[in-house]
């Protein structure tokens, strides 16, 4: 018989050394002796009959057989068909989907495992089969070796990928949780986050987290949080564990279903299963993995007073820069109240108004010279006026000296306005032989007129500026040329005049 | 503005613009006191959310549908 031929061994099976050679009568006497006896021909039912029943008696209804997976096929009602063998035997085994089902690993060709089930007949093909209930892979633990295969297979797909991972929000706001809602996870992770942080919204999502349906409610789970997120306020952190167990007690984690749930998940991830010592292919396809649930907690939300020294820190940065920033403008606005023209704003105008005064004095004169000094010293004023250029010292002195430019300009514009009404009744009053002259003069003292219009009031803020003058005849100094020994000179400052005596008289290069 | 509506971490990073913004001294002084009176409302924003120290758990439930509802949570005795 093919069966007592065979050389795949069947192991833990009391017959399997001593099986007496077949024989119907012998092995169930009380039903043989029904029979009639095997004579004629017989139909290909009634072998297959015989040898159907002399396997069932002769075999146990489940041994182990040790073997090498090969024609391994994965059909797509989800039965598993294969051949197991070794060196010069084969037998043909079969597992239905239910316990295909409960496989952890993969089956493939060349495996070494050991099949246990029972042998029975294929009535249709008339061929001899194991129908394998459990498979185990030999040497390796059927849970390390599903593990391994798994860890490959996301590996190859980018599952573990670093540049894939999410950081963590640093201050989150509401974090949801999937685990089991009693037990030592969930409360530690709590009374971790309640310590540390607890103005946080904790959102718990129970699910199973072992036996058959664990792995399947927890990927669900995660899915249906990242669906809801918005609804739920917008969910920033998740945090998916279990407290320790047996290996066998953590393998929903190691599932491939939760792998990809987490793998998609667009709510960053960390996981916390087992202890220390446990690492599983969820804690390889997470964002961040924690080595416990309260570890997990720990890396979800900051400390409390830590963020509140930050915070203290940065109030006090601001309020010593603009403190800082403060006293700087104050400085700058009191130099600059320092500077005569601040001091004593209206001297510039007066001294102005001395030298208007003075043209009027000698205009009366009609001396075409003094009408040319007019026009010079009307250029001389302009010149001063332009020089000082003053947009960029308001800009510094800025606000604080709205109020007093502000008066400075109805005074200047006063006084200038009246200044240049005095000119122009002057001009009037010329005698004709100058009047042409005088015409020249006047459009000069338009233009300043319409210069000093344009800057008058942000004059006064510039710089200070004296002129001298020969005491006899008044005539502005401009060079030394014009000036002879023990020459008595005038000098107008910003706060006076002074009179003075030549000395020492020195042409000199300009060094300016 | 709608200041209300920034998170905490928004707030933070606006914080730290500002107090850059002041130490640089590019800003005006008006600007700068501008700047300081907004720092010193998001600081006090800040230090409402974190003291905020009542933590709120919930539980998810799943409904029909496939959306989620939140419900109480009773806290595992340890």
């Amino acid at each position: 018989m093919a069966v007592a031929r065979s050389k795949v061994r069947a192991i833990d099976s009391d017959m399997s050394s001593q099986r007496p050679a077949f024989n119907p009568d012998l092995v169930k006497a009380p039903e043989a002796k029904k029979k009639t006896p095997l004579k004629g021909p017989l139909t290909v039912s009634q072998v297959t009959a015989i040898v159907q029943r002399a396997i069932l008696d002769a075999v146990p209804a489940t041994i182990h057989v040790v073997g090498e997976v090969s024609n391994f096929k994965r059909h797509s009602s989800g039965h598993l068909y294969f051949t197991l063998k070794d060196n010069s035997s084969e037998l043909s085994c079969v597992m239905w989907r239910s316990d295909a089902a409960r496989l952890k690993f993969d089956p493939e060709n060349g495996l070494e495992v050991i099949a246990s089930g029972a042998v029975e007949v294929f009535e249709r093909a008339g061929r001899y089969q194991l129908y394998t209930r459990k498979l185990e892979p030999k040497g390796v633990g059927a849970l390390d070796l599903a593990f391994r295969q798994l860890c490959e297979k996301l590996k190859q797909e980018g599952l573990f990928d670093h540049n894939t991972k999410k950081p963590l929000p640093p201050f989150p706001t509401r974090i949801a949780i999937v685990t089991s809602p009693t037990g030592a996870a969930i409360a530690d992770m709590i009374r971790t986050i309640q310590r540390r942080y607890p103005c946080v919204h904790v959102l718990v999502h129970a699910v199973r987290v072992q036996g058959e349906t664990a792995a399947g409610e927890i990927a669900s789970a995660i899915r249906s949080i990242n669906r809801n997120s918005k609804n739920l306020g917008g969910i920033d952190l998740m945090i998916v564990g279990r407290g320790g167990g047996s290996i066998e007690d953590l393998w929903a984690f190691n599932e491939e279903v939760v792998a990809r749930a987490i793998f998609a998940s667009h709510i960053p991830v960390i996981s916390a299963v087992g202890h220390e010592v446990d690492f599983s292919v969820a804690d390889l396809v997470a964002d961040v993995r924690a080595a416990t649930p309260t570890a997990a907690a720990e890396l979800a939300v900051p400390e409390l007073e830590e963020v509140a020294a930050g915070l203290t820190g940065l109030a006090r940065r601001i309020a010593r820069a603009t403190q800082t920033h403060a006293e700087l403008a104050t400085t700058r606005v009191n130099g600059a109240a320092q500077k005569a023209p601040l001091k004593n704003p209206l001297d510039l105008i007066r001294r102005r108004e001395q030298i208007l005064d003075e043209l009027e004095h000698r205009m009366t004169r009609t001396e075409s010279t003094q009408l040319h000094d007019l026009r010079k010293r009307i250029e001389n004023v302009e010149t001063t006026v332009q020089r000082i250029a003053p947009h960029a010292y308001l800009a510094k002195t800025g606000g604080a000296l709205r109020d007093a430019s502000y008066r400075l300009r109805w005074a200047i514009d006063g006084r200038m306005r009246d200044a240049f009404q005095k000119l122009r009744h002057l001009a009037l009053t010329l005698p004709a032989t100058t009047s042409h002259r005088f015409d020249l003069s006047r459009e000069k003292v338009r233009t300043a007129e319409t210069v000093l219009g344009a800057v008058s009031h942000k004059s006064v803020l510039g710089r200070g500026f004296s002129i001298t003058r020969i005491k006899k005849g008044g005539k502005v100094l401009r060079s030394v040329k014009d000036l002879t020994d023990r020459q008595r000179l005038i000098t107008h400052l910003a706060d006076g005049d002074v009179e003075t005596e030549t000395v020492n008289i020195n042409q000199m290069e300009l060094f300016d | 503005m709608s200041k209300k509506k920034l998170s905490f971490e928004q707030a933070l990073d606006q914080l730290e613009t500002i107090a850059e913004q002041i130490e640089q001294g590019k800003i005006g002084l008006e600007e700068s006191i501008e700047k300081y009176e907004e720092g010193m409302g998001l600081v006090k924003q800040c230090r409402d959310i974190l003291s905020k120290a009542e933590m709120k758990i919930q539980k998810l439930q799943e409904r029909a549908d496939g959306t989620l509802e939140t419900a109480r949570f009773a806290k595992p005795k340890t």
